[in-house]
């Protein structure tokens, strides 16, 4: 039996920056990767319960998510924000003391692995970018490589590394349901490495993975954010990066 | 809005709208990144070295309560006095009954001095305490709090220390760093030769020998433990280790991480009270250095932590501070981003040893972003403890109102963001 994809968006790409989710869809289309999505029935990973005191709560949807997605005969599953992938991939086995009847990837992994198909597509884009590890994806599921993959099969961009990366990288500020109780001292820590260390780079674009960092950094302003997909999608279209 | 959540509230505002303790902290940063990469370059041997003192803690902390009476019985053997004070109440009462009244009492730096108010306690009782670390020194005279478990004053720069001592001598003094060393060093000077009671840390005890070890970089804790005719040590009963060989593992990992050097200037090992027998053989204690050395080990919530899987693991912190350092988070809140113990890490010691309401509010502001852990030599699951307490804390009723609405939104609507379905 094929393989049943399902692109889970996420509260964030669903809801507030859909540009993120309108660009993933676009871009996997483009490289005739067949998915669905819940729409409208889509619910919430759980992971902001977890991160702010309510893992009674998150446990209540965990069942329900597992049930709606396999029941639908998903066998895979991904997703956009890195924060929903290790909610799904590596906390709901833990919290159900089993696998999971699907397989959860990041977008950046399914695109990886779909390089191949990816790769003659993509048009040359002259553009200085750094790539900013978000905390989710790196320092918590150990995804670093595949993000850099996909920037640097780009022809004519220039990956550029911030002195601390990877495992070191700085957290952009606003997980952990820090954005919605302390906005400000999110938006104060994704600036601080906005007028810190990006500085001496000299790049024009941050590039992310999570719709949780390209939201905070755009709030602090100051620098052009892309996230990963849209990045993809640009080069495939070849649309010239503005400015 | 409640009253711990409010008072927090102002206290991050105050801190991130500080534009001179911002540099401070940014100065201090940069300087401590970039010394501890070298650091740890030229020593590849610490990675397994921090393995092994991981295996040490964790054996430590298994046995805590054996360990700590194997350490207090040790220094009473060597005619030293030793108590287990069960919270900061009781550790108060032994120092106000070894010190007394009307003393002149130095200190070297104590994070554990300040976790029971020891500072307080004894000024209450008539005696005059000088910290003699030059930054507790700063913000002493400042009448600040810490803001760095290592390096307190790291928010104040070197003009506003000119300005504290500037006040203190009632002269201009220059915004020079050495200057300033140079000023600190005088004026303490005296005070070190003339003290009664020389109260210190122990960055690490080892219980067989009774040996208390104190690590630093100025030399203050050597006067300190050295000049006055009594010896007060104070430290967490989850510093005491097995055996010297073990202390010695946790003094090599150490000073890197802390400072960024090879190795720390002085280490004081110091296993009983100052004696001599060379007139007629017969022992007479106080021969240079204090004729009496008291070890006040705190639990102060440690043996309830040490009980708690959930929580066990921060009692393997050995307090480099490191992870304070390359938090994102404490760059920007500093010293508000805790409560006496500052940091991820620190909100888990503060929650135990002082109670929930002074961490309560400040700990929304971890991202959970796992820095501290990829930094830590010990590699402790901070992030993973800040979200159980945090469960904790809202289970006991310290829920923040947005996560509140967040969590009833995505009950009714299946989002975080209170958008009907
Ligand atoms: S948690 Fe680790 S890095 Fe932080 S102070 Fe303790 S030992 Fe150092």
């Amino acid at each position: 039996m094929a393989d049943r994809l399902l692109y889970w968006k996420g509260c964030m790409s669903r809801l507030k920056v859909k540009g993120i989710a309108d660009s993933t869809m676009e871009l996997l289309d483009l490289m005739g990767i067949r998915y669905d999505t819940l729409g409208g029935d889509e619910g919430c990973c759980g992971s902001i319960l977890l991160r702010t005191g309510y893992p009674e709560e998150a446990k209540k949807l965990v069942r329900l998510n597992i049930s709606q997605i396999g029941d639908a005969g998903y066998t895979k599953m991904v997703t956009s924000c890195p924060g929903c992938y290790r909610t799904f991939a590596s906390e709901y086995p833990k919290m159900i003391a089993a696998d999971l009847p699907f397989n959860v990837q990041h977008i950046s992994q399914l695109l990886s692995e779909n390089l191949g198909a990816l790769r003659n597509k993509l048009k040359p884009l002259k553009m200085d970018v750094v790539y900013h590890d978000p905390c989710h994806l790196g320092r918590h599921m150990g995804i670093y490589e595949e993000p850099r993959r996909l920037i640097k099969a780009i022809p004519g961009i220039r990956l550029a590394e911030f002195r601390q990366n990877r495992s070191l990288a700085l957290c952009c500020g606003s997980g952990g349901g820090v954005r919605s109780a302390l906005p400000d001292v999110s938006t104060a820590v994704a600036k601080s490495i906005i007028d810190g260390p990006l500085g001496p780079l000299g790049v024009r674009a941050i590039i992310t993975a999570c719709p949780f960092c390209y939201y905070n950094f755009n709030t602090a302003g100051g620098v052009e954010v892309i996230d990963l997909p849209q990045l993809l999608l640009r080069s495939c279209k070849g649309e010239r990066s503005n400015g | 809005m409640d009253e711990w959540l409010n008072k927090k509230d102002l206290e991050f505002r105050e801190w991130m709208l500080d534009e001179r303790r911002r540099l401070g902290i940014d100065r201090a940063v940069k300087a401590y990144v970039s010394a501890k990469e070298t650091a740890l370059q030229k020593m590849p041997e610490l990675e397994e070295m921090r393995k092994e003192v991981r295996l040490i803690k964790e054996e430590s902390i298994r046995k805590m309560p054996e360990l700590a009476k194997a350490a207090m019985d040790a220094i009473i053997d060597l005619k030293g006095m030793a108590y287990l004070a069960k919270d900061a109440e009781s550790a108060q009462e032994i120092f106000k009954e070894v010190v007394g009244r009307g003393k002149l009492v130095v200190k070297s730096k104590s994070l554990t001095s300040e976790e029971i108010c020891l500072n307080e306690a004894l000024e209450e009782a008539g005696n005059t305490v000088y910290e003699t670390d030059l930054g507790e020194f700063i913000i002493q005279l400042r009448k600040e709090k810490p803001s760095h478990i290592i390096n307190p004053s790291v928010h104040v720069p070197r003009e506003e220390v000119a300005k504290t001592f500037s006040q203190l001598l009632k002269r201009e003094v220059r915004p020079d760093i050495n200057g300033l060393v140079s000023v600190a060093r005088e004026f303490l000077r005296e005070k070190f030769c003339t003290a009664d009671v020389g109260i210190t840390g122990a960055n690490v005890v080892a219980a067989k020998t009774g040996t208390i070890f104190i690590i630093e970089n100025e030399g203050n804790a050597r006067f300190v433990s050295n000049a006055p005719p009594i010896h007060i040590a104070i430290t967490g009963m989850e510093k005491v280790v097995p055996t010297l060989s073990d202390a010695f593992k946790v003094v090599q990992v150490l000073p890197p991480y802390a400072t960024g050097v090879l190795m720390a200037a002085y280490v004081s090992l110091i296993t009983g009270p100052s004696k001599t027998a060379d007139i007629e053989k017969t022992i007479v204690y106080g021969a240079h250095g204090p004729k009496e050395l008291h070890l006040v080990l705190l639990d102060n919530g440690r043996t309830e932590m040490a009980k708690s899987p959930d929580f066990r693991e921060a009692l393997y912190c050995l307090r480099c501070g490191g992870c304070m350092y390359e938090c994102p988070v404490y760059r920007i809140l500093g010293g508000s981003f805790g409560n006496n113990y500052f940091g991820g890490i620190g909100i888990i010691w503060s929650y135990f040893t002082r109670g929930p309401e002074g961490v309560a509010a400040a700990i929304n502001a971890c991202t959970k972003c796992r820095r501290c852990k990829a930094v830590c030599p010990l590699e402790i699951d901070v992030p993973k403890m800040v979200e159980t307490l945090k469960s904790r804390l809202v289970r006991d009723g310290y829920s923040h109102p947005r996560h509140r609405e967040i969590m009833e939104s995505i009950a009714k609507n299946k989002n975080p963001f209170g958008l009907e379905r």
